[in-house]
């Protein structure tokens, strides 16, 4: 097979780039695109690792191809914050001492971040259950859980 | 050498401050192993036997390197080091001629990308011969059971050493004809038989945890590099490079100098990244190919051929009398090691029979081999396990006696200067005081009426159960140098793997010790050609003895810094003091020179001045053990079997938390994986020893869904040799889940259960058995 054409935005940036029609959008992000940020801590969409948004929604780049986000817009951990200035989500992970290893955090903030788009204001099941698909054997989640509180609470309200 | 107090209190021990990396990790840019990409880079798969136990007829490789894009295709022929009776998994670089586990590899391909590797492992033909497979540990224990090792190859104890001097315990070898039957010790005082004869009430359980895989969420990761002078780099994802470096240079037969050990970002690793797993065969395929060669396995592989846990049997018999004095116990431990010997033998038959007190006792404990992956540590190895068994056992015997169970286990719960199982007495330690700090929670004092509330009106059934768990903190050799900088800041060298915000608390140490602020301090992580030797990040030993080296090491470069500057200032050295950057004469604050200078002039052309390097190298004899309590507030729902975990609570001797933040994140995730044995967790076989959970998805780890939040409460009982009092925190709060969740179902339910997970099928036919 040969590779083929892939154009999508990625972290706000028109992107074109040869993959092999048969990567994953991982594969294509951490090897064709040095985007090493996302993680495969399993490969079968169970430890959300490598978690990204796809046009703005949270998903498991592992279970996709790269080619099916053609003309797509893709945001990665590395496109999180602003600027070099840190979003109030990774700020809190920092200040909270949220991470440990470190491997699942890239996943999980990216996770987190798609719920407070959701409900900026979040209650404590409502955070639970948003990283609920995102797998951490370092911190027990309750860091993290009063990272995102800490985060939606330095958040501008919906609409406001 | 005595700790020089500071006048002024510096921002260093004590503090709770996140460490400096977080920034790097919560913008990805950290770099784990399958993050390095070097020019020219192949990667690597392994073919691995899908049979538990089976004779190798032929390997043909002969279509698959001819796939264009495979660089080299390696067998054990192709790996001249490789002998049989292989003592460890490590010297088990690839199968010779036998399988013994599912996912042992048989093949190493090196490829110009996964794809192409990947393709390569199915054009090559291996012919097995199946033979029969010994899964179940209590049969493979009996004579006639299908041997697993070679014969004549020895027990690895050095797993035990490596995490605690307690594995110096005496152990009578015991004469076996069983073939899979690695290692058996015996530990024993007082008349059994006697002490049963006099018990009013005995109880006789049998406790058994599976084997549970530590999960780390970074698979293992390897990239191997040779240099043309025949020089090894190995980026590892390690807990400790200096270990790796030894198992690698032992097992390839080349001097250690000619490896170097790059402890890239951890991670995770849990005790499971102790043991080189696969940085020999990715050494090979590099030397092979002379390219540079990355390794990462899958997380099917980590589950099926990774290095769990043992899966812990312990058949227990306790006799107490009436008015709650103890008796007697007896006990037989099985610990299952799969395919290669290296349990931690002798810490299970020391927690079982000497954390509570028992006047007598015996307790026979074996490792036997099965057909299935070898294990390796798991955070507080066989302690979670031993815990279940002895804390369901003392619960329940308080049960039978109708005594109050804290103030059973308060009374016969050791205390500084009992023997323990092995004869040697035990050390300071926090047991008792965490017990007691819990049993003044709310949430304990209020059980009765938490149980009273549930069970009415459809609610499920409601129950409170705490437990006792705790570790004996390993010993290792290490060290550390601290320099001062030209412009007053200090650089702080170990080789010490940071995985769970250690280096923090390192540097925190140096700061008190030296005298300067935290933010003056800069800790590095060195590579084994440049770091001082250090241990491993395991054992729950960082803080106790790199935290020693680092320590001394401070203030050695503080006595090295006053000794210039009293010569400088013509001044009495014990009248010096550091105060804000400066070295002062006490009393008289406008006399002194400032570190920096006194740092500028160990780098000046022609000074005299030498430069300030503080250098330590302790080895250590003096153990501190570390407890913690744990207490649980449930609900089960009595048609279903399922547990609501409502509240949780965890109790910690840090004896002193260097940083109290890092100590918190060590408690709520070491509670959280304790949980995760208690409640979901367990690699499930069938007869022919395929694992049949091979996933994340069926082998079930927590989520954030699953918990509430985890509570911390700190206790400090000094530890007389820690640095500051401090001991280790890491193992300790894996070990008492099990046995409090037994006790809250038992609680909630009258139900008594002595198999873990303790799933909602096992909790519904306890009901529905009633």
């Amino acid at each position: 097979m040969s590779k083929q054409i892939l154009s999508c935005i990625v972290n706000g940036e028109s992107t074109e780039v040869l993959v092999q029609p048969y990567v994953t959008l991982l594969d294509a992000l951490r090897e064709d695109l040095g985007l090493t940020g996302p993680k495969e801590g399993c490969g079968t969409g169970d430890c959300g690792a490598c978690t990204i948004h796809l046009d703005g929604e949270p998903v498991a780049s592992c279970l996709m191809l790269a080619m099916q986000v053609r003309g797509r817009e893709v945001r990665t951990i590395e496109g999180l914050g602003t600027n070099g200035t840190l979003h109030p989500l990774q700020e809190a992970f920092v200040r909270l001492g949220v991470p440990q290893c470190g491997f699942c955090i890239p996943g999980a903030l990216m996770a987190a971040a798609a719920l407070l788009n959701e409900h900026p204001r979040p209650t404590e099941e409502q955070i639970r259950y948003g990283i609920a698909g995102n797998l951490c054997r370092c911190t027990g989640y309750t860091k993290m859980v009063a990272a995102i509180t800490e985060a939606a609470g330095a958040l501008p309200a919906k609409g406001a | 050498m005595a700790v020089m107090k500071t006048t002024r209190e510096v921002k260093g021990v004590g503090l709770a401050i996140p460490r400096p990396d977080g920034p790097e990790k919560v913008t990805g840019q950290v770099q784990y192993v399958a993050d390095i990409k070097p020019k020219g880079m192949l990667h690597a798969k392994l073919l691995r036997s899908p049979h538990a136990h089976a004779r190798i007829v032929k390997i043909d490789t002969s279509r698959a390197k001819t796939l264009p894009g495979v660089r080299a295709i390696v067998t054990a022929r192709d790996i001249p080091e490789l002998k049989r009776k292989a003592p460890t998994r490590a010297h088990a670089v690839l199968a010779i001629d036998r399988v013994v586990f599912v996912g042992q590899p048989v093949a190493a391909i090196a490829a110009d990308e996964l794809a192409i590797a990947e393709e390569a492992m199915d054009l090559i033909d291996v012919q097995y011969e199946v033979l029969p497979a010994a899964v179940d540990p209590l049969k493979s224990m009996q004579v006639g059971a299908p041997p697993v090792a070679d014969a004549g190859t020895e027990a690895d104890t050095s797993e035990a050493l490596a995490h605690s001097g307690v594995a110096v315990a005496k152990t009578e070898a015991a004469p076996t004809k069983a073939v899979n039957v690695a290692q058996q010790a015996k530990l024993g005082r007082g008349d059994v038989a006697k002490g049963f004869a006099e018990s009013d009430v005995i109880v006789e359980k049998t406790y058994r945890v599976p084997m549970v895989h530590q999960g780390y969420l970074e698979p293992h990761a390897v990239l191997a590099q040779w240099d043309t002078n025949g020089q090894l780099t190995l980026y590892s994802s390690t807990q400790g490079s200096f270990n790796t470096r030894s198992e690698v240079a032992e097992v390839l037969h080349i001097e250690e100098n000619r490896i170097k050990v790059i402890p890239v970002e951890c991670g995770g690793g849990f005790g499971g990244k102790i043991r080189a797993l696969c940085e020999p065969i990715t050494a090979v395929l590099a030397r092979v190919t002379k390219r540079p060669v990355r390794y990462v396995m899958t997380r099917r592989e980590e589950l099926d051929a990774g290095m769990p846990a043992p899966q812990v049997i312990i058949k227990l018999k306790t006799g107490a009398k009436r008015d709650g004095t103890l008796t007697a116990l007896d006990a037989e431990t099985v610990i299952e090691s799969g395919a290669f010997s290296g349990a931690v033998l002798t810490m299970s038959a020391v927690f079982v029979s000497s954390v509570y007190q028992f006047p007598t006792f015996e307790v026979r404990a074996s490792e036997v081999l099965t057909h299935k992956p070898s294990i390796a540590a798991y955070r507080a190895p066989t302690a979670p396990q031993t815990f279940f068994a002895i804390d369901s056992q003392m619960e329940q015997m308080a049960r039978e006696l109708g005594l109050d169970p804290v103030e059973f286990r308060m009374r016969h719960l050791m205390k500084e200067g009992d023997p323990m199982a092995n004869g040697q007495p035990w050390q300071s330690n926090g047991a008792k005081q965490c017990l007691a700090r819990l049993a003044e929670h709310p949430l304990w004092k209020s059980r009765a009426e938490w149980k009273a509330s549930g069970g009415k009106d459809g609610r499920g059934l409601r129950g409170v159960g705490l437990a006792v768990g705790g570790w004996i903190p390993g010993l290792q050799p290490t060290g550390a140098t601290v320099r001062l900088n030209p412009d007053g800041s200090l650089q702080v060298l170990t080789g010490q793997v940071d995985i769970a915000g250690t280096n923090i608390a390192l540097a925190q140490i140096a700061a008190s010790a030296y005298g300067v602020d935290i933010d003056k301090v800069k800790i590095t992580t060195g590579d084994t050609d440049t770091a001082p030797m250090t241990g491993l990040s395991a054992g729950s030993k960082t803080v106790y003895t790199v935290g020693t080296a680092v320590l001394q090491a401070a203030q050695d470069a503080r006595r090295q810094t006053l000794e210039i500057a009293a010569k400088e200032m013509e001044a009495a050295i014990e009248d010096l003091e550091i105060e804000d950057g400066r070295v002062v004469v006490r009393g008289v604050p406008d006399k002194g020179v400032t570190l920096a200078s006194i740092g500028k002039k160990g780098n000046l052309y022609m000074s005299k001045v030498p430069p300030v390097l503080g250098v330590a190298h302790p080895a250590f004899a003096v153990q501190a053990p570390a407890f913690a309590a744990q207490l649980a507030r449930i609900e089960v729902d009595p048609d279903t079997g399922e547990v609501t975990l409502h509240d949780f609570v965890v109790v910690q001797d840090a004896g002193k938390a260097i940083n109290p933040l890092g100590v918190e994140g060590q408690m709520q995730g070491g509670a959280v994986q304790s949980l995760g044995i208690a409640l979901t967790e367990g690699m499930m076989y069938d007869d022919a020893g395929r694992l049949m959970n091979p996933s994340l998805l069926d082998y079930r780890k927590l989520t954030a869904a699953d918990l509430p939040n985890i509570e911390t409460i700190i206790v400090e009982v000094p530890a007389p040799a820690g640095p500051f009092g401090a001991r280790g925190v890491g193992e300790p709060p894996i070990v008492p889940a099990p046995a409090a969740l037994a006790n809250a179902i038992h609680d909630a339910t009258g139900v008594r259960l002595t198999e873990a997970p303790l799933t909602p099928e096992r909790i519904a036919l306890a009901l529905a058995s009633r």
